[in-house]
């Protein structure tokens, strides 16, 4: 497309400019009336079509360079820039939703100190993990739990032989576990993750994907034993709260700020995204940024003060993705069970309706 | 793009419903019935306290002197006035003491409608069943204060099960029967007066491949105005219809859904029923066929614990784990409203005497004096029944009259609201369609003409 216009431009060049504006504006009458989707010949509709294209780009570079002069002029007369505009994203155009948390609700609060986790969460006890897998494992499997028994303290692997999982919650009860995880894979790739509260806690089934192992991890870290931090982002409405407070329930509520490693879970649109991190607070001098200049990007600002201190991170994983596909109240009991939310495709009906 | 169109609400006809939750509140939940207007949150009773979680509830749904009973988790049972939540009395677990009562908790209660004692003082009969089988029916009178002492308890205790887990307790339309059913437990039929087993069912036989499903009965309910006839849901999934008169096999039974049936209620006519199960499915189904009228579809997300059928308005209300009261209408089976209550909800009732105070206030003394004279006549000196306050504004001694003063003041035609909602829908409907087929008809002519 790019190289047929080059040579319209070619050709064209030794015409008037006079007849070329006029050309383009007849274009655009016929743009206006007719849309390139109603012609029929391929040729004119893709030449209508890239024109159509050129002419927004050009317009958009232009509002682009207008909007950046006034902010410039703004600077240079002291004035309050103009405001920045907001991009409409699917998260600021979320659907209203009624189940939002909110920070001054009472019943929150005491349904908080009522469930199932709240034990653990006022460090009543400690957390004790087990992690188990489904009935054949191999390959991936096997090194996600060796990933995952590093990230979670005072995690244990039991091999899962031929087991029920009840009998293993049965188990898990009486050794007093505080949490199953299952790894389910699926043709030698972990593709679902099972959290499991004991002893009458919820059962979160969450689908597993974008795994990335730590030794898949260019550059990657290697963990202390110290105990982790936890960040635990967007978990909003009471389901996701709920969701939040299952999986802080994982890990110790006193981490070692001296090890300086963190787990996050990030909610975004219903997904969740786990990553592990070992982070480091540098203190940068100003003459060694000014030597090494390429490598930091805010150099600048530090000309104005001598010293700054900067967080540096380093990934340690595993890296994955988690998606909710039901909560069951109780543990596990695929026959029986009540779910407190479970997915239907009813309530897809909206890009912009989320439940965490 | 963000939805440009809304979506049609049909309105909430005026009704005043009461939920349960798991942190002991009691949420009161009004629907002024105005045009578009959905259900609120009015009043909320009771501090959240997760050991006072309530396991059941019954309502004495009534004019005068309504009671609602509320059983809790640790044993206790507490009767309390629907209009404005006072506690009338609240009920220790007397009968045992040395049991935890945690470990054996109250799953159904039923207030009595009819006195049991004829006794001039104000005295409530109510029936209890925990988990164990224990079922108690007592009969105390109401104190004029929450501080006086319960002082008599007659009370008859029986065992309904030697070993399992009773899931459900009912007790029919002519408060004779009580029904019982749980985890090992075949369902089985109670005459209360005698308290004595009248009927058992027989578990069903073996499929065809020899394979037994252990008994485990989620649910049940009589059918209306008739003891004889009753339906249960099961752990797998079956709907289960029983005639006490004809064979102790089910009758009827049909699969539904793909968890535990977890409520099921009749309706007045008595053959629809509406069934909930654990991954919040809701469904009517016509008994005497089997055959699936429709499900109600509403982003219902968690396990149904409990549906309720409206004694008068077309409509039912569904609750449970996913903490949204949902109160449909069972014609169209669409969604009417949904409220979100924040907590894991255990049960719902209706408070059918409920009417809206919009209309009716010119003549208030009138019909206050009118309410008097009634409770004068009824009640006993000393003992003043709590009179309803909301209703007193508007009531003029029965329904249809007051219906009528509502349709003079609003100068519509003499027709309750509720009724006049649903042809007016149809209305709707209709003129979309008319409207369709106009476009379709201009269409045609449109092709006519370009042919000539």
């Amino acid at each position: 497309m790019g190289g047929k216009r080059k040579n319209s431009a070619g050709t064209t060049s030794g015409h008037s400019t006079q007849e070329g504006g006029q050309h383009v504006k007849k274009k655009e009458k016929i743009v206006e009336t007719l849309l390139p989707s109603t012609i029929k010949n391929k040729e004119k509709r893709s030449a209508v079509h890239a024109k159509i294209k050129h002419q927004k780009g050009l317009e958009k570079r232009k509002r682009a360079k207008a909007r950046e002069a006034a902010e410039q002029r703004a600077l240079e007369l002291g004035e309050e820039p103009p405001l920045k505009m907001i991009p409409r994203t699917i998260e600021n155009t979320r659907e209203l939703d009624e189940t939002i948390c909110k920070p001054d609700d009472e019943e929150l609060f005491a349904g908080n100190d009522a469930d199932e986790f709240s034990s653990i969460l006022k460090q009543d006890c400690t957390p004790k993990i087990l992690i188990t897998t489904c009935r054949f494992n191999s390959t991936r499997g096997p090194a996600f739990i060796s990933d995952l028994l590093t990230v979670i303290p005072n995690a244990h692997y039991f091999e899962r032989g031929t087991y029920d999982l009840k009998k293993i919650v049965e188990y898990a009860k009486n050794k007093d576990f505080t949490s199953v995880i299952v790894v389910h894979t699926n043709r030698r790739e972990p593709d679902a993750l099972l959290i499991m509260a004991l002893p009458d806690g919820p059962t979160a089934h969450f689908k597993l994907s974008k795994l990335l192992l730590r030794k898949d991890i260019k550059h990657h870290g290697n963990p202390t034993s110290h105990k982790p931090e936890l960040v635990l982002n967007n978990f909003t409405t009471r389901l996701g709260h709920r969701i939040g407070r299952l999986i802080q329930s994982l890990f110790p509520q006193d981490p070692n700020f001296r090890g300086r490693r963190v787990v996050t879970c990030h909610n975004q649109r219903d997904f969740i995204f786990f990553r592990h991190h070992r982070y480091i607070f540098e203190t940068k001098e100003s003459k060694q940024a000014a030597s090494s200049g390429k490598k930091i990007k805010d150099n600048k600002d530090e000309e104005s003060s001598e010293q700054k201190v900067i967080a540096r991170l380093q990934e340690c994983g595993p890296r994955f993705t988690l998606k909710l596909i039901s909560l069951q109240h109780g543990t596990f009991d695929s026959k029986g069970g009540e779910y407190e939310w479970v997915h239907k495709p009813e309530m897809d009906t909206s890009r912009r309706r989320f439940f965490m | 793009m963000p939805r440009t169109t809304t979506l049609e609400n049909p309105g909430c006809p005026p009704l005043r419903a009461l939920t349960f939750d798991v942190l002991g509140l009691i949420k009161v939940i009004e629907a002024k019935g105005e045009e578009k207007a959905a259900a609120k949150v009015v009043e909320r009773w009771g501090e959240p306290d997760s050991t006072r979680a309530v396991v059941a509830a019954s309502i004495l749904d009534r004019e005068i002197d309504p009671l609602l009973g509320v059983a809790r988790k640790n044993g206790l049972v507490d009767v309390l006035n629907p209009v404005n939540g006072d506690i009338q009395v609240s009920i220790p677990n007397v009968s045992q003491t040395d049991v935890y009562p945690e470990a054996d908790a109250i799953i159904g209660l039923h207030l009595f409608r009819k006195q049991r004692l004829e006794s001039l003082s104000r005295s409530i009969t109510f029936l209890t069943c925990t988990i164990k089988g224990r079922t108690s029916m007592k009969s105390i009178e109401i104190p004029q204060s929450c501080t006086d002492t319960i002082s008599d308890a007659a009370q008859t205790t029986w065992n309904t099960c030697g070993s399992g887990d009773i899931l459900f307790s009912k007790v029919d339309e002519n408060e004779c029967y009580a029904l019982f059913g749980g985890k090992g437990v075949e369902v089985n039929v109670w005459d209360i007066h005698t308290s004595t087993k009248i009927w058992t069912a027989k578990s069903p036989v073996k499929n065809n491949l020899g394979i037994f499903t252990p008994t485990w009965f989620t649910s049940g309910s009589f059918l209306s105005k008739d003891h004889r006839k009753f339906v249960s849901g099961t752990n797998s999934h079956q709907v289960r219809l029983y005639d006490v008169s004809a064979q102790r096999r089910p009758i009827m039974s049909f699969d539904f859904g793909e968890t535990a049936i977890k409520a099921v209620t009749g309706d007045l006519d008595g053959y629809t029923i509406y069934a909930g199960n654990g991954s919040g499915d809701l469904a009517s189904v016509d008994i005497r066929t089997g055959k699936l009228l429709g499900c109600f579809l509403g982003k219902c997300s968690g396990s149904i614990r409990s549906i309720v059928r409206h004694p008068e308005l077309p409509v039912i209300a569904s609750c449970g784990l996913d903490s949204y009261l949902r109160i449909w209408d069972i014609k169209s089976r669409q969604l009417l409203s949904a409220v979100f209550l924040k907590q894991h909800l255990s049960d719902v009732v209706f408070d059918s005497y409920f009417r809206n105070e919009v209309g009716g206030s010119t003549d208030l003394p009138h019909q206050l004096q009118g309410l008097n004279d009634i409770s004068e006549g009824t009640e006993d000196e000393g003992i003043v029944p709590d009179k309803r306050k909301k209703a007193s504004k508007v009531h003029k001694g029965s329904k249809k009259l007051k219906l009528r003063n509502e349709g003079k003041n609003s100068d519509l035609p003499p027709q309750p609201q509720d009724l006049n909602k649903i042809p007016e829908m149809i209305r709707a409907k209709r003129k979309k369609a008319s409207k369709v087929h106009k476009g379709s008809e201009k269409h045609k002519l449109r092709k006519n003409r370009q042919e000539q």
